[in-house]
């Protein structure tokens, strides 16, 4: 179980993104944060992860099992990162060095990481890339010969390449059409069971977290409201932030 | 980001000083001997000394070694046309006579110790050195009219020790110090004239270019391909003969030759932008072409062109003092480059007058790298990511 | 009688160089006052065929008429006039605003190009169409490169849209990057514009959007037409296999999303149904390119499938 416990973060220009949130992800279980623009829930992400800018402010606890994250030396949390948690950026366009074919992105996440010989990498990757549904061959491929949806599985399996126990996926389908944003749903969907993975997913939008996510966290204004089993939230949400963004999504499906 | 650092100060203090040359008098003047060595690098040689006689006579002490030279200047009026009468200058133990004034009612003085007539005069050879001469002894010296008549003194006693100033002197006797001040509008004005020329060349041209496209764009870029294959400074050094050297020579031909940078970057810019989904807009809404150049694009390429043009003056400076050095610029023009270009012409570098070199060089360096942090400056305001580098 | 107010008549639009046409016989005719939708996802052709119906682009075949002149034969001073009755909002929220304005003097600049002397009433105007979308006034006066998030500049490029009053308003992904509960206030300000007689031809991915906004649509393949209808049936019974596609793609609350898709990679040059590379079926009929069938007075199919509206 991944637990985030009175986190509080604030960027170096003053600004209080993340009050005091609290989070538990449960290992073979998708927990969909959601929130609005400036809610504070990518923050909440990097924070955990130690990764916010220089000059930021962080406090509260992170568990990864039952390692406390921000007691560990810097060394230590870098081998946390990946190994036991990865992270999948929003903008699938950053993930990717446009001008190094994907193997050599692989091989270079896995070399850092992993100490296999470049034939075991190579093995490994091919396995990875049939995992998200991507062909071997992909391998030889540069980010700009692929589309959107098959960078995003790229980024994906690279994420995979480590056997983390939890994965954060920030804005995993933005920018995608809704067919993709479908696939790649369904895609965390059977990762998160084939290998008892906890995923946390970041989105803005409520009713793709209903249909994937096991549960939800709200977060409005940095605070993390309410968090439920994600029919019950939608059947009967409590908070007032939470109605409001239930009864907008209901206005419009019918 | 304050705009008052250490390179805008220092730039406004050199503009002010730019401004206030005509305060600093005739440049080009002797004003020592030649070569004169900067007061606080000599210890050995006494102070120079200059006195100035409105009485008979003047009297003043000498305790340190020969003089380098000494001279008179000034006039002598008597009451009544004198008999007799001759300006002399006396010593701790012997009088010399120097100037008959005898039979003139007026009297120009204008002695030299280096004048040759003044050697014959003395009953000395025309190669010996006066000064060591007459002020061989240490003690007390006056100087006096001897006459029959009352007369009225207005002289200047010069003593010249080759030290002189804060810079020392030249081979022709300029005070560097002021020459070096002098310099400064120099640079500024090749610099900023020739930059601003070119940068205004190179926008207007490339926004030509980019945004029009086609032939306009073909012929305007081929332009700047002769241009850049044409290197400046035989043609510089053919234009000094045809037209002669001078200040405006110098920023035509800088200015010719270096809008082409500019012009690449800014049609580079105006392509881009010119892809932008507002211009598209603008121009289903019937938008004129110069509305939407001079509205938006002129604005946005605005720190890019400053960026440029601070850019720009540092190497519009070098290549005058490149060109002075060369000896290609006008001889009165008190540039950096040309006071180069005579210390090494007149053996400076060799025999060791460091204080000859080292102004303008730390000059032409300094106002160099000024402009550098200020254009370096512009640059982040023009790209965000050196704005992110530069505050971490 | 309503007059038409835009039509496009077997349009097609190849770029040089590229195989694939970024558009193919694409028909639709709208009238004063009607909605239209244009739904499709990135490829589809829907900017390009917004930027044809401007003037922008020239077609490679087809026809397009804007207030009942055709395009090609109009120029210069006539061609200005029609255009500005239309206003365009373009895709990107970054680049669809100069950065150097203001909000205010971006929403106001329309005004200036068009009609110089208004622009005192202009300034008022934009104030208020800002407030209505939630700018505050605060940031009416920084410069936009200053950074502004992207669903404000949305707002801000809606208001820019809006302040000369088109007839004709061109949308593509307006609502993109709003969340939610402010996607209504622009939805409702649009609704205001639409019931004074506006037009509108609204580019959209979301089928509930397209719902939500326009009464009729058009689903768009890889520049192809697949299926027109009222976006209400598009959406309640989707005869094509794209259309079924993307309804079952559709998040619904608290349902799981099972999309049926089979993707194959087509052969370039291939000149049958372009959606043979998504589609479940996929019967070797479908190498020849189905023709646009025309079923009820207002809808049409182009799917040898749609032969008959199934069910479900």
């Amino acid at each position: 179980m991944m637990r985030i416990s009175s986190l509080s973060a604030t960027y170096p220009n003053g600004f209080n993104a993340v009050k005091k949130a609290d989070l538990k992800l449960s290992s073979g279980e998708i927990l969909a944060l959601v929130g609005e623009s400036g809610s504070g829930k990518s923050t909440l992400i990097y924070a955990s992860l130690g990764l916010l800018p220089k000059g930021s402010s962080v406090s509260g606890k992170v568990f990864f099992d039952d390692i406390e994250f921000f007691a560990l030396p810097k060394e230590g949390q870098r081998k946390i990162r990946w190994k036991k948690v990865s992270l999948v950026l929003q903008g699938t366009m950053s993930s990717f060095t446009p001008v190094l074919t994907i193997k050599r992105q692989f091989l270079e996440a896995m070399e850092e990481h992993l100490s296999l010989t470049p034939g075991e990498a190579m093995a490994k990757a091919v396995e990875l890339l049939e995992e998200v549904g991507l062909e071997g061959n992909f391998l030889a491929r540069y980010p700009h010969e692929m589309s959107g949806g098959q960078k995003q599985r790229c980024a994906i399996a690279m994420a995979l390449c480590c056997d983390p126990d939890y994965l954060l996926a920030d804005e995993p389908t933005t920018a995608l059409d809704v067919i993709t944003q479908a696939e790649i749903m369904n895609l965390l969907k059977g990762i998160a069971k084939r290998r008892n993975m906890g995923i946390l997913m970041v989105t803005h939008d409520l009713a793709l977290a209903s249909s994937t996510a096991d549960e939800i966290c709200v977060m409005y204004q940095g605070c993390t409201i309410e968090t439920e089993r994600s029919d019950i939230i939608i059947k009967s949400p409590k908070q007032p932030h939470t109605i409001a963004l239930v009864r907008s999504l209901s206005m419009m499906e019918e | 980001m304050s705009f008052w650092r250490l390179d805008t100060l220092f730039l406004a203090f050199l503009s002010l000083l730019a401004l206030l040359t005509p305060l600093l008098g005739p440049v080009n003047e002797a004003v020592a001997p030649p070569f004169c060595k900067p007061l606080w690098l000599d210890h050995e040689s006494g102070k120079p000394l200059s006195l100035n006689a409105k009485d008979n006579s003047l009297s003043f002490t000498w305790e340190s070694k020969p003089p380098k030279t000494f001279s008179v200047k000034g006039t002598v009026t008597f009451e009544d046309v004198p008999k007799s009468a001759s300006l002399l200058l006396a010593g701790p133990s012997k009088t010399y006579k120097l100037v008959d004034l005898a039979g003139y009612r007026n009297f120009d003085v204008d002695i030299d110790s280096r004048d040759v007539p003044l050697k014959l005069f003395l009953g000395l050879s025309p190669f010996v050195d006066v000064s060591s001469v007459i002020f061989s002894e240490r003690g007390a010296y006056s100087l006096f009219i001897a006459s029959d008549v009352k007369a009225h003194v207005d002289l200047n006693l010069n003593i010249y020790t080759g030290k002189w100033g804060i810079f020392g002197t030249d081979q022709r006797g300029r005070d560097v110090f002021r020459l070096t001040l002098a310099g400064i509008r120099i640079s500024l004005l090749v610099g900023i004239f020739a930059t601003l020329i070119a940068s205004t060349l190179g926008m207007g041209l490339g926004l030509f270019a980019g945004y029009l496209g086609g032939l306009a764009d073909s012929s305007i870029m081929r332009g700047v391909d002769v241009l850049l294959a044409i290197p400046t400074l035989p043609i510089l050094v053919v234009i000094s003969g045809v037209w002669g050297r001078g200040l405006w020579q110098i920023v035509f031909v800088l200015s010719i030759f270096s809008w082409m940078g500019t012009a690449r970057v800014v049609r580079s810019l105006t392509l881009s932008l010119r892809e932008a989904p507002y211009v598209e807009g603008l121009r289903a809404l019937g938008a004129p072409t110069g509305y939407i150049l001079a509205r938006h694009f002129i604005p946005e390429a605005m720190p890019l062109l400053l960026a440029q043009m601070a850019l720009g003056v540092p190497g519009a400076i070098l290549a005058e003092a490149g060109l002075s050095f060369l000896g290609l610029s006008d001889p009165l023009m008190p540039s950096w480059g040309r006071m180069l270009h005579e210390a090494q012409v007149f053996g400076a570098f060799t025999s060791g007058a460091w204080w000859l070199i080292f102004p303008p060089g730390l000059g032409i360096a300094s106002i160099c790298l000024a402009f550098i942090s200020v254009g370096r400056r512009f640059e982040e305001m023009a790209d965000p990511r050196l704005r992110e580098m530069a505050e971490r | 009688m309503t007059e038409e107010v835009a039509s496009v008549e077997s349009l097609t639009l190849t770029f040089d160089k590229i195989d694939a046409p970024a558009l193919a016989d694409v028909s639709f005719c709208l009238n004063e006052g009607e909605s239209l939708a244009l739904v499709g996802e990135s490829g589809s052709g829907k900017t390009s065929l917004l930027r044809l119906l401007l003037g922008l682009l020239r077609p490679t075949r087809g026809k397009v008429r804007l207030f009942g002149q055709p395009l090609d034969d109009v120029g210069g001073e006539e061609l200005r006039r029609i255009r500005r009755k239309c206003s365009y909002i373009p895709q990107d929220p970054f680049g669809g605003l100069p950065p150097t304005l203001s909000p205010l003097q971006a929403v106001v600049e329309p005004l200036i190009v068009t009609r110089p002397n208004l622009k005192y009433e202009g300034t008022n105007k934009a104030k208020e169409l800002l407030s209505d979308l939630g700018i505050e006034e605060a940031l009416w006066n920084r410069k936009l490169v200053q950074g502004f998030s992207g669903g404000q500049r949305q707002r801000i490029m809606l208001a820019r849209a809006l302040i000369t009053d088109p007839k004709l308003l061109l949308a593509d992904e307006p609502t993109s990057m709003q969340d939610v509960s402010t996607r209504m206030d622009l939805i409702n300000l649009l609704k205001v514009y639409l019931k004074n007689g506006m037009s509108m031809i609204f580019v959209t991915h979301d089928l509930l959007l397209a719902k939500a906004m326009t009464l009729r649509g058009i689903v768009l393949y890889r520049g192809r037409m697949c299926e027109t209808g009222p976006t209400h049936l598009l959406l309640r019974d989707p005869l094509h296999p794209y259309t079924k596609a993307l309804v079952s793609a559709l998040p619904k609350l608290g349902k799981p999303i099972e999309v049926k898709v089979k993707r194959r990679p087509l052969p370039v040059g291939f000149k049958g149904c372009p959606y043979l590379a998504l589609c479940p079926y996929g019967f070797d009929r479908c190498k020849d390119l189905p023709p646009m069938k025309q079923l009820s007075d207002a809808r049409s199919v182009a799917c040898f499938m749609g032969d008959t509206s199934q069910g479900t």
